[in-house]
C-alpha cells in the first residue's frame, strides 16, 4: 500500500511538472506582453529595456529553468500587470474558488441523492422521468447562461439574492447553482444504478421478506451501500467544478482563481497564468489521488498491484 | 479663475460650516474596471488613475469645467533661461501627507527621479527632455529642459506628490502595501479584483472640496449586468459605466441621479496610407471611406446614443475647432470617389476589429462599420482580435509578421480634458524606428511630421492651440492618421441620498473629491 | 461476467444484426431524434434556407421582438438583435457552425484519442507509461485554461476552436479505449491472431477496432453536448468563433450587452443550445443503454 501511494505521488509530481512546462511554453507563444504593458507611445529602447528586466530576452528553456528554480523557493515572480507577487494573487484567490467549488458540489449532491434514490425506488414512475429530465436539463445548458438568467430573474427582477461577489451564504447560492447543476445528471445516474443493484441484492430482499419497513430499507441499508460509488468519484467532480468555475466566476464577479487566470491569459500576464494553473493542477492531482486511494480504503478487494 | 471662485462658493454653501467638516457615515460604490497599481510612478494605463487619483495629487488639475487650476502648486510659470525652457513652481504651503509629514519640494524631486527610472516607471521617456530638477527651497523648485517639451504641459506637469521620507522608511514593498499621499482619501485596505477600502483624510488641505463620508468601499464588478444588479438591489449606491443599453432606463429611475460625460478615449478607423501598394494610399479612397459610414446611425443604434462624434479634436479638448465638421454620410459620393480612384467595382480588403470590450459595444461598432463599407464596394474580410492580439498587430516595427494591411478599428485616449499632441505623435507622425514617433502610425507625410514636431517643441499654451488647429485642418482635409469616428460617453449613477460632484481628472470622473450623504 | 463476455462475442460475430435489433427495440427517443434532425437540416441548408442574411445589418429594425409579441412581425420570427439581424436566421446559421465544430472536433479527438489509446493499451510497457503520463499531465491542467491559452496562440477562428477542442478531449478517448484494449488483448482470439502471425495492423483493424466501435460511438454521442457547451464558453469569453461566423455561444456573448432591452436575444440562442444538447445527450444515453451491455458509467 505504501509503495502504491508513493508511486501515485510520484506520478502526481511528474504531472504537475509537465503541466507547468506545457503552460510555460504555450503561454509564451501567445504574444508579446511588453507592448501591452508600456504606454502606446513608448520608444523601442524602453521596450527592449523592459524585455531585459523581465528576462524575456533569454532562450525559453533558460527562462523555464529560472522560473522552476525560483518556484521551488516559493517565488513565482511578479505579476506583469499587477506588479505584485503572482503567488500572493493566486493564494488570495484560491480559497474563494475552493469555497465555490465545494458549494456547487454540495448543491449537486443535495439534488442528485434524493433524485437518484427516489427514481430507483420508483423506477419508471413519474418521479423517475421528471427527475431525469431536470437533471439532464442542467447538463444541456452552459453554466454562464444559467448564471445570466439567474441574475436576471433573482437579482434584477425579484431582488431576492445578490448578484456579485463573496460574503455570506446568500452570495454563493446563485453561482453554486450555475456551476453545480451540470453534474447532477451524471451523479443521479450513479446513485440510481447503484441503488438498483443494491435493492436487488439478497439482503434487502431478505429484509423485505422479514417485513422491515421499506423506508428504513431504502434509506438506511440500501442507500448506505449505494453511496459508495458516488463518494469515490467526488474528487473527480470537485476537480471538474474547479475547471468550470472559470466562466461562472467571470459572470458573478466571484473573487476566485478562475477569473484571475482568465484575465491573466488575455493580459499575457505569464507569471499569474503559470502560478494559477499550477495551483489548480495541484488541486486536480491531489483530489484525483484521494479518489484512487479511497477506492482501496472503501473496497479492499481492489488491489493496488 | 472666475468659474473657480463661483464653484468654491457653491461648495461652501453645501457644507454649512467648515469647522463641522468631520466626515461621517459609509458608502459602497462599484467600478467596472480596476486600477492595477496604487503607486503613481508605476501606473501603466488610464484606469490606474481611478484608484491613484483618490489618494494622490498633482501640481495642477482640471476642475469640473475642464479648466486647469493650480492644485498642489500655488503658482507656476514657464520661463526662459539661457534660451532654454524652465518651469518654475511654488508649492502650496501647509499640505500634509496621510502620515502627517509635510509636503515639500524634495517629494517632487523624488517623484521625478522615480519617473525617470525605467526600472520603476513605464513613462521614463516622458522625462527624457528634462535636464535637471533644481530644488530652491522646501516650497520652491524648477524643472530645467534640454529641449522644449509640449507633452509636459499637456500632461498636467507629470509629477505627483510622493512621500519621500515615508518611502525611505518603509521601502518599495511597504509603500505598495500601504500607500500614502496627500489626497482626500487615506488607504485602508485592498483586495485585488474585489475591493479597495478608503477613509476620509481629516488633515486634508482643501477645506472647500473634500468628502463628507468617512468610509468608502470601492467594489470591482466587471460584468455589466452584475454591476447593475448590485446597484438596483441596493448593495452599492454608486456605479460607473452604466451599460449604454440601460442609460435611458437609468435616467428615468426614481431616486437615482445620473451624470453623463465623455470618457477621454478617442476612436478612429485607420488604414495603411503609407503603403503605395495599398488602395488607401489614394486620397480619394480615404475620402470615400470617410463618407461611406453612417456614424450617426451607428452611434444611435449600436451605442444607444452613448457616443459623441468628433472631427480630429473633441469638444473641450486643447485646440478644439467648432468649425471643423466630420465628413457627412454620403454613399453615392463615396462610390463616385472609388470609381475615380480606379475602383469602379470596389475592392476586397482585410478588416481588423477589436472584440475585447475596452469600450462598450466596440465589437458591434466595428461590425457595423464593415457592413457600411461593404455597401459602397469596400468588401471586408473581417477578422476579430482580442486586445492582446490587436495591440500586437497594430504596433509598427515589430520583428515579425503579419503587417497590418487593411482597415483597422483603433482607439487612442487623448485623456481629459483632452490634448491630441501625444496621440498624434503616435499615429499621425510617420513611424521612425527607435525614436518613439509613429509607434502605431500608418501615415507617412512630411508636412504632418514637421507640424507635429513643431507642436512637440512648443510649451506656450496659446501657441500650442493654434498649431493643433492647423494640424487638425490638414489631417482632416488629407484624411491622414485615420478617420475619427466618436468619443465614448460614460454614465455614472448614484442614489439620490448621495451628494456627488464628478471631478474629471485624474480618474475620468470617478474622483471622489466631493461625495457625501444627505442628512 | 459470463454474460458480458457472451454479449461481446455476440457483437463481435454479427455486430450489425445485434445493433439493429437493439436500436429498434424500445425506448427510442423520438423527440430528441426529431429535434436533432431539425438542427442537422438547418445546418446543411445553411445560408440557402435562412429567411434573411444572418449577417445582414439593418440598424432601422434593431430590437424587433419575436413575432408572437406586440410589435413583432412575422418577417422576423424570433425577433432581431441590436444590429437588426434576424435571430431566427442567425440561429440557423449558428446550427451549421455548431455542428461543424462538434463533428470535426469529435472525429479528430476521437480518432487520435482512440489510436493512441489502442497503441498504449496494446503495446504496454514504456510506450504505455509515456502516453499515460502525457495524458495525466494534460488532464491535470483545467481544460478551459489550456484551451484559452492555446486559442490566444493560434488567434481565434473556427479552425482554432476545432483544434482547441480536439486537444482538450483526445485524452478522454485515449484513457477509456486503452482500458478496453487492456482487457481485449487478453482474449483468446487476439492471442490466436498473434500466434497465427497476423501483422499488428491487421490485429488493430480486424480484431480490436470492431470491438471498440460501440464504445467509441457511445463516447462520441455523449460528447456532442459537451463540445457544444465548450464551444459556447470559449465564444462567450471571446476566444471562440469570430464574426462574420455565427455561433450560439457568440450570440449569447453579444446579447449580454443589452440584456435589458431584448430578453429574446439572450434567451433564444441559449434555448437552441439547450434543446440541441438535451437531444444529443438523450440520444447518447439511449445508444449507451442499447450498445453498452455492461452499463458502465462512460
Amino acid at each position: 500500500m505504501l509503495s502504491y501511494i508513493l508511486r501515485r505521488v510520484m506520478h502526481g509530481v511528474v504531472s504537475i511538472i509537465g503541466a507547468s512546462m506545457l503552460i510555460f511554453v504555450i503561454s509564451r507563444m501567445s504574444g508579446d506582453p511588453i507592448v501591452l504593458l508600456l504606454p502606446v507611445d513608448a520608444p523601442q529602447s524602453a521596450i527592449d529595456a523592459m524585455r531585459e528586466t523581465m528576462g524575456l530576452d533569454r532562450p525559453i528553456w533558460m527562462q523555464y529553468l529560472i522560473f522552476a528554480g525560483k518556484a521551488l523557493t516559493g517565488d513565482f515572480g511578479n505579476s506583469y500587470r499587477w506588479q505584485m507577487p503572482a503567488l500572493n494573487l493566486v493564494l488570495d484567490r484560491l480559497p474563494a474558488t475552493i469555497e465555490l467549488a465545494l458549494s456547487a458540489l454540495l448543491f449537486s449532491i443535495m439534488l442528485a441523492v434524493p433524485l437518484g434514490v427516489l427514481s430507483a425506488v420508483n423506477r419508471g414512475g413519474w418521479i423517475d422521468t421528471v427527475g431525469k429530465g431536470f437533471a439532464m436539463l442542467g447538463q444541456a445548458m452552459p453554466g454562464f447562461w444559467v448564471g445570466l438568467l439567474l441574475i436576471l430573474v433573482f437579482s434584477v427582477h425579484l431582488n431576492w439574492l445578490p448578484a456579485f461577489g463573496a460574503g455570506g451564504v446568500s452570495h454563493i447560492i446563485l453561482p453554486a447553482i450555475a456551476l453545480g447543476w451540470y453534474p447532477v445528471a451524471a451523479q443521479t445516474r450513479i446513485i440510481r444504478s447503484a441503488m438498483l443493484d443494491v435493492l436487488d441484492s439478497d439482503y434487502i430482499r431478505m429484509g423485505r421478506a422479514l417485513g422491515a419497513p421499506e423506508r428504513l430499507l431504502v434509506w438506511k441499508y440500501a442507500f448506505r451501500n449505494a453511496a459508495v460509488p458516488l463518494v469515490t468519484v467526488l474528487g473527480v467532480y470537485f476537480a471538474s467544478m474547479l475547471g468550470g468555475a472559470f466562466v461562472v466566476e467571470v459572470i458573478f464577479a466571484w473573487p476566485g482563481l478562475g477569473r484571475t487566470v482568465v484575465e491573466a491569459v488575455f493580459a499575457r500576464d505569464f507569471p499569474v497564468v503559470q502560478a494559477g494553473v499550477l495551483f489548480t493542477s495541484v488541486l486536480f492531482v491531489v483530489s484525483n489521488l484521494l479518489v484512487d486511494l479511497s477506492y482501496g480504503l472503501i473496497d479492499p478487494r481492489i488491489r493496488h498491484g | 479663475m472666475k468659474s473657480r471662485t463661483m464653484f468654491m462658493a457653491l461648495s461652501l454653501a453645501l457644507s454649512p460650516a467648515p469647522a463641522l467638516a468631520q466626515a461621517t457615515g459609509s458608502l459602497t460604490v462599484a467600478f467596472g474596471a480596476e486600477g492595477t497599481t496604487l503607486d503613481p510612478t508605476k501606473y501603466s494605463a488610464g484606469v490606474d488613475h481611478y484608484f491613484i487619483g483618490q489618494m494622490f495629487e498633482q501640481l495642477i488639475r482640471y476642475d469640473t469645467d475642464l479648466k486647469p487650476v493650480n492644485w498642489l502648486a500655488e503658482k507656476w510659470e514657464l520661463q526662459q533661461q539661457d534660451g532654454k525652457a524652465v518651469i518654475d513652481i511654488y508649492l502650496r504651503p501647509g499640505v500634509k501627507f496621510h502620515n502627517g509629514d509635510p509636503m515639500s519640494s524634495a517629494d517632487f524631486e523624488f517623484c521625478y527621479e522615480r519617473l525617470k527610472d525605467p526600472k520603476v516607471s513605464r513613462w521614463s521617456h516622458l522625462q527624457a527632455n528634462v535636464e535637471k530638477f533644481e530644488v530652491i527651497d522646501d516650497l520652491h523648485f524648477k524643472i530645467h529642459f534640454k529641449s522644449p517639451d509640449g507633452d509636459y504641459i499637456a500632461g498636467a506637469l507629470q509629477l505627483w506628490a510622493l512621500p519621500k521620507k515615508y518611502f525611505e522608511k518603509v521601502g518599495e514593498d511597504g509603500f505598495a502595501k500601504a500607500p500614502v499621499g496627500t489626497g482626500p482619501w487615506k488607504f485602508v485596505s485592498r483586495s485585488v479584483k474585489e475591493e479597495l477600502k478608503l477613509e476620509a483624510f481629516d488633515g486634508y488641505w482643501n477645506k472647500d472640496a473634500r468628502p463628507g463620508v468617512k468610509d468608502l468601499t470601492i467594489k470591482i464588478i466587471p460584468e455589466d449586468l452584475t454591476r447593475v444588479a448590485a446597484f438596483k438591489s441596493g448593495a452599492v449606491d454608486w456605479i460607473d459605466n452604466v451599460p449604454p443599453s440601460m442609460v435611458a432606463e437609468f435616467k428615468k429611475l426614481p431616486g437615482v441621479k445620473t451624470f453623463t460625460a465623455i470618457s477621454g478615449n478617442n476612436l478612429y478607423i485607420d488604414f495603411p496610407t503609407y503603403n503605395p501598394a495599398s488602395p488607401f494610399n489614394k486620397l480619394k479612397v480615404r475620402q470615400a471611406v470617410a463618407q461611406a459610414v453612417d456614424m450617426d446611425a451607428i452611434i444611435k443604434s449600436v451605442l444607444f446614443g452613448q457616443g459623441e462624434r468628433y472631427a480630429e479634436v473633441g469638444k473641450g479638448s486643447t485646440g478644439y475647432n467648432a468649425d471643423l465638421k466630420p465628413y457627412a454620410y454620403n454613399p453615392k459620393a463615396a462610390k463616385q470617389l472609388l470609381a475615380e480612384a480606379g475602383y469602379p467595382s470596389g475592392f476586397e480588403t482585410p478588416c481588423y476589429n477589436l472584440t475585447t470590450p475596452r469600450e462598450p459595444n466596440v465589437k458591434e461598432m466595428g461590425e457595423a462599420v464593415f457592413a457600411y463599407l461593404g455597401q459602397v464596394g469596400i468588401r471586408c474580410k473581417a477578422q476579430g482580435l482580442e486586445y492582446g492580439a490587436w495591440i500586437n498587430l497594430g504596433r509598427r516595427g515589430r520583428s515579425g509578421p503579419p503587417e497590418m494591411d487593411g482597415v483597422l478599428m483603433w482607439m487612442w485616449s487623448q485623456g481629459l480634458p483632452g490634448d491630441p499632441a501625444t496621440p498624434w505623435g503616435g499615429h499621425l507622425h510617420s513611424f521612425v524606428a527607435g525614436k518613439g514617433w509613429g509607434s502605431y502610425s500608418y501615415t507617412d507625410d512630411k508636412q504632418a511630421d514637421s507640424m507635429i514636431e513643431q507642436l512637440k517643441g512648443t510649451m506656450e499654451q496659446p501657441r500650442r492651440e493654434e498649431l493643433i488647429r492647423q494640424i487638425a485642418q490638414y489631417k482632416h482635409e488629407n484624411v491622414l492618421g485615420g478617420i475619427t469616428t466618436y468619443r465614448p460617453v460614460i454614465t455614472l449613477a448614484w442614489r439620490d441620498k448621495v451628494e456627488f460632484k464628478p471631478w474629471p481628472f485624474p480618474g475620468a470622473w470617478r474622483g471622489f473629491q466631493e461625495i457625501s450623504l444627505k442628512k | 461476467m459470463v454474460d458480458v463476455d457472451a454479449s461481446y462475442a455476440e457483437i463481435a460475430r454479427r455486430p450489425s444484426q445485434i445493433v439493429m435489433r437493439r436500436l429498434f427495440g424500445s425506448g427510442i427517443p423520438w423527440w430528441s431524434l426529431l429535434i436533432f434532425s431539425l438542427v442537422v437540416v438547418a445546418a446543411i441548408g445553411g445560408d440557402n434556407i435562412t429567411p434573411h442574411d444572418p449577417n445582414g445589418l439593418d440598424l432601422g429594425s434593431a430590437f424587433k421582438p419575436p413575432s408572437w409579441l406586440e410589435g413583432g412581425s412575422i418577417d422576423y420570427l424570433l425577433g432581431t438583435d441590436n444590429l437588426g439581424r434576424d435571430i431566427f436566421s442567425r440561429i440557423m446559421a449558428g446550427a451549421s457552425v455548431t455542428l461543424t465544430v462538434a463533428i470535426y472536433a469529435i472525429v479528430i479527438s476521437g480518432g487520435i484519442g482512440a489510436l493512441i489509446g489502442m497503441v498504449s493499451g496494446y503495446f504496454g510497457g514504456v510506450v504505455d507509461t509515456i502516453i499515460m503520463r502525457v495524458v495525466d499531465i494534460q488532464m491535470s491542467i483545467p481544460s478551459l485554461a489550456l484551451a484559452l491559452v492555446i486559442a490566444t496562440v493560434l488567434s481565434p477562428s473556427l479552425t482554432t476552436v476545432i483544434v482547441v477542442i480536439s486537444i482538450t478531449y483526445w485524452t478522454w478517448y485515449a484513457r477509456i479505449i486503452r482500458g478496453e484494449i487492456l482487457s481485449l488483448k487478453e482474449r483468446d482470439y487476439v492471442a490466436l491472431a498473434k500466434v497465427a502471425g497476423c501483422s499488428t495492423a491487421t490485429i488493430f483493424v480486424r480484431h480490436l477496432l470492431p470491438n471498440i466501435l460501440n464504445t467509441l460511438l457511445v463516447l462520441a454521442s455523449l460528447q456532442v453536448g459537451q463540445v457544444i457547451i465548450f464551444e459556447a464558453s470559449l465564444s462567450f469569453l471571446g476566444l471562440g468563433i469570430q464574426s462574420p461566423d455565427v455561433s450560439w455561444g457568440l450570440m449569447l456573448a453579444d446579447a449580454r450587452n443589452y440584456i435589458g432591452n431584448a430578453w429574446w436575444a439572450i434567451t433564444l440562442p441559449g434555448v437552441a443550445i439547450m434543446l440541441t444538447c438535451l437531444s444529443a445527450n438523450l440520444i447518447g444515453d439511449w445508444l449507451r443503454d442499447t450498445l453498452d451491455p455492461k452499463r458502465r458509467q462512460l
